[in-house]
């Protein structure tokens, strides 16, 4: 254990005294205040925080990224080449704790440096509507939709794959498919199929109601206020494109079962939309039943004379603070360190059997690879058959290896003031660190662990 | 455990990319190193020297044979604990200072704290460096490099010290010094294995010797079995008169041998460490690294008096009284080279007998105490005992005698 520490700490001041941390340190350090003051946004206080917060911690993101590539394989490779590695692992030091020791010196410098990045960004967004004296309302809008946390619960997707298949057999049956669906792929066809199913669980006909049930709301206070944000579209669009409606939010098992009211239900008067458009409706949060059951009912009057649905994607969620913004932006660190971790594990791998040069452009494949690998997955699903055969049994488990970065952008939850949940960075942990980095350590490990050390290859 | 360093049809063949094979640089070498003995292992460049080291601690994997150093593999960490490497350069990390260096060495074995404090400045002091201690390793100069190379290899008081062309880079006072250390640290039990091209350094040090050529040995055995001419004489004489050197030539012509008289001359080495060390009297000031030749204290002729010193100048405020330590710490310096017991073991290793003596008498020493006391108060006085030697009659004379020896320069 000792020695793993003294070969910590020698990366660290390797890092530091050779100024390869330096570099970005002192970007980092003019970069972030020269944002603070630059950005405008939309010219709102929210506009500014939002594109403060998205620039800055991109920019921390990336440049810790590139400088933990650039420590951990250079750690390595210069030991090997300058043959510093000659007198140490002739030491009572195992070489699998030598790694080890490097892992722990890089992802202690990118602990430390993150929290001083971080408490920078932070310092200067908790300061920034004193420096832009912003006005009441603009303070208000950005405790509302910028400093805050919220949850957001939405529709789930149901299951109709048994409701397609039978509609597909009955085409089928009857000859119609060709009709229908010329020159389309049974996949395809499936796949429109299951689209329409679903989009009738979220349509309701003139003088139809739709209930929908969700369990563990949990706001952070009963006090504050619960956002039911919504789009609608329609069968046939209205002379005036508005849709009316009537809500009804709360506890809907008190009027089903006839108990007496206890959890208040809100019916907040007649509505009138614009078809289209996203809209809010804003109910106290008191309306969450104690064990975190909220139900949310929407009647299509009358008077609308055609058929209302909520498009599949971001028809209907309900948006409630869950946490302070301070929590969520600790957690957002946290989501960094752990991408810094996964490259560490990734530039010991790269640098356990390749020259700098060589695993520094492996790295960096895999690095911008593993922030479009979301685009790249999705490019793939739409492969005719057989490519698609070809690809689920190769490269599929290569991307898989790859963390998704994109999926899990700390910026993608800060910006729009969403609930960034400890779930998802455990989830993150588990899969980005505890799977894929450490099957490459181990890879790493092993390759240096029967490396012949004093080779020299050219 | 007969050897302390053994190869065993050692072969080592580079190939190319494509597998095949391309160099044998080191083909079917057995070579067996005794305990306690300085070993030279010597060649032209590229006969294979280094690579034949690089298997010994696993660097490089043997193609084919074994290597076996202290008893075991050169690659587990347990043997790794007992060995000194000094490699062919001091590959240092550039950005660390002298101090931090030996700091970062000595905590990869595992050393306490205060230990390598009082390693790390007795070594600094031993190779010299204790002016420029506070200066990045990357700004030293060839010969400094090396000193701290050598000053890392010794932080372990390694029972084994590997030592690859010690002396490169060292101007002809350093390597005197380098010389001058390796017979001390042989004197103080330690095995030596050394490899160079140098021939001198080999001659004045090496108790035995292989040369190696081609990956293969051309030679092997004692140095003065290998260089002695036993076909000629040589007759030292202070300056006689020419009468007495042709009488002497007339006894040897009677002989039917030929003779031949002249005036020995110094040796180059010699003169110039001699005018240096005139210069430095006169203390002229040096930027470069200036040596006490005091051998760190540390580097023990036994392994377990050695920890238990360690333990001694580590725990000073223990349960004995605090009067005592001093006691301890004025009688350590005293504990200095002992030529008598080493070479009669010297002399016995030559006449192969594996036994270790010196542990032999401890133990006997300890058993006859005359009141078995505390046990701490038992280890101290046996450490008392080693570091003064035999307790007998003879015993205040030698001490003072070794103590005059540590203290003169010309000793070196």
């Amino acid at each position: 254990m000792r020695s793993i520490w003294a070969v910590a700490v020698n990366t660290i001041r390797q890092a530091l005294r050779m100024k390869i941390a330096a570099i970005f340190v002192v970007l980092l350090l003019v970069l972030l205040p020269v944002l603070g003051f630059t950005t405008t946004g939309d010219g709102t206080l929210k506009g500014r925080l939002q594109t403060f917060v998205s620039y800055g911690l991109s920019l921390t993101s990336i440049l810790l990224c590139l400088l933990t590539l650039v420590a951990s394989v250079y750690t390595i490779t210069s030991d090997i080449e300058q043959r510093q590695i000659f007198t140490v692992i002739t030491k009572p030091i195992r070489r699998f704790e030598l790694l080890f020791g490097k892992l722990l010196g890089v992802v202690l410098l990118d602990a430390g440096l993150l929290v001083l990045f971080c408490a920078i960004i932070y310092g200067i967004t908790a300061y920034m509507p004193s420096f832009y004296a912003a006005t009441e309302a603009e303070r208000t809008e950005a405790a509302n939709e910028f400093y805050t946390a919220r949850a957001n619960l939405v529709l789930p997707d149901l299951d109709v794959s048994k409701e397609a298949a039978e509609d597909y057999g009955k085409l089928k049956a009857t000859g119609q498919l060709a009709q229908f669906y010329p020159g389309f792929s049974e996949k395809e066809i499936l796949d429109q199929l299951t689209k329409r199913r679903r989009l009738e669980k979220r349509a309701a006909p003139a003088g139809h109601e739709l209930l929908w049930e969700f369990e563990n709301v949990r706001p952070l206070d009963p006090g504050e206020r619960l956002f039911i944000r919504f789009k609608y579209d329609v069968s046939v669009n209205p002379p005036d494109s508005y849709v009316y409606s009537r809500w009804l939010v709360g506890d809907y098992r008190q009027i089903k079962y006839g108990t007496p009211i206890v959890t208040p239900i809100y019916e907040p008067p007649m509505r009138k939309d614009p078809i289209r458009t996203f809209r809010e409706i804003e109910v106290p949060a008191d309306a969450v039943a104690e064990d975190g059951y909220l139900a949310v009912a929407f009647l299509n009057v009358t008077l609308n004379n055609m058929v209302v649905i909520f498009p599949l994607e971001d028809g209907l969620e309900v948006l409630y603070k869950a946490d302070t913004f301070t929590a969520n932006f600790i957690r957002a660190a946290l989501l960094i360190l752990l991408r810094l971790i996964f490259l560490a594990c990734l530039g010991i791998l790269a640098a356990s059997f390749l020259s700098f040069p060589v695993a520094m452009m492996f790295c960096l494949a895999i690095f911008v690879t593993a922030n479009f690998s979301g685009f790249v997955l999705e490019s793939f699903s739409y492969m005719s058959d057989s490519v698609y055969t070809v690809y689920s049994y190769t490269l599929k488990w290569v991307i898989w290896l790859l963390p998704q970065f994109d999926k899990f952008n700390p910026a993608k939850f800060l910006v729009p003031g969403r609930l960034l949940s400890w779930s998802l960075v455990a989830r993150v942990a588990g899969l980005v660190v505890c799977v894929r980095g450490f099957l490459m350590l181990l890879l790493g490990l092993l390759i240096f662990s029967f490396r012949e050390i004093a080779r020299i290859v050219v | 455990m007969e050897y302390a360093v053994e190869t065993i049809s050692l072969t080592k063949v580079f190939s190319d990319w494509w597998g095949r094979d391309k160099v044998y640089a080191v083909e079917d070498l057995n070579l067996q190193v005794r305990y306690n003995e300085v070993f030279g292992l010597l060649g032209p460049n590229g006969s294979g020297k280094t690579t034949t080291l690089k298997m010994l601690l696993g660097l490089l994997y043997p193609t084919k044979g074994k290597t076996v150093v202290l008893g075991g593999d050169g690659a587990d960490p347990k043997i790794n604990a007992r060995i000194g490497f000094l490699p062919e350069e001091s590959y240092l990390y550039r950005y660390l200072n002298a101090r931090e260096t030996l700091d970062f060495y000595g905590r990869l074995f595992g050393l306490d704290r205060q230990v390598r404090k009082m390693r790390i400045e007795a070594l600094l002091d031993m190779v010299g460096l204790t002016a420029v201690a506070n200066r990045a390793v990357g700004t030293y100069s060839k010969g400094m490099a090396r000193r701290i190379g050598l000053a890392q290899a010794l932080i372990n008081d390694p029972d084994l010290l590997i030592l690859d062309e010690p002396t490169t880079g060292l101007d002809p006072i350093g390597t005197r010094q380098i010389k001058d250390l390796i017979k001390k640290l042989a004197e103080r039990g330690k095995t030596i294995l050394l490899c160079s091209h140098l021939l001198a350094d080999v001659e004045d040090v090496c108790d035995r010797i292989a040369i190696l050529y081609g990956g293969k040995t051309q030679a092997e055995g004692e140095v003065k079995e290998l260089l002695q001419q036993t076909s000629k004489r040589q007759i030292v004489t202070d300056a006689i008169s020419d009468g007495a050197v042709e009488k002497i030539k007339q006894i040897v012509q009677a002989e039917h041998a030929d003779c031949e008289v002249t005036s020995p001359m110094d040796k180059l080495e010699t003169f110039f460490v001699k005018t240096v060390a005139e210069a430095q009297r006169q203390a002229t000031p040096t930027s470069g690294a200036f040596s006490t030749t005091q051998i760190g204290e540390f580097l023990a002729a036994d392994k377990a008096q050695d920890s238990i010193l360690d333990k001694l100048v580590s725990a000073p405020a223990g349960h004995e009284s605090l009067s005592e330590t001093p006691k301890t710490e004025k009688v350590a310096p005293v504990e200095t080279s002992e030529p008598k017991p080493d070479e009669q073991l010297l002399g016995r290793l030559r006449t192969a007998e594996p036994a270790t003596p010196e542990k032999q008498v401890d133990t006997s020493e300890v058993e006859s105490l005359p009141d078995a006391a505390a046990g701490q108060e038992k280890i101290k006085k046996r450490v008392l005992d080693q570091l003064t030697g035999k307790p007998t009659s003879g015993d205040k004379d030698r001490e003072s005698s070794d103590q005059g020896k540590a203290g003169d320069p010309g000793d070196a």
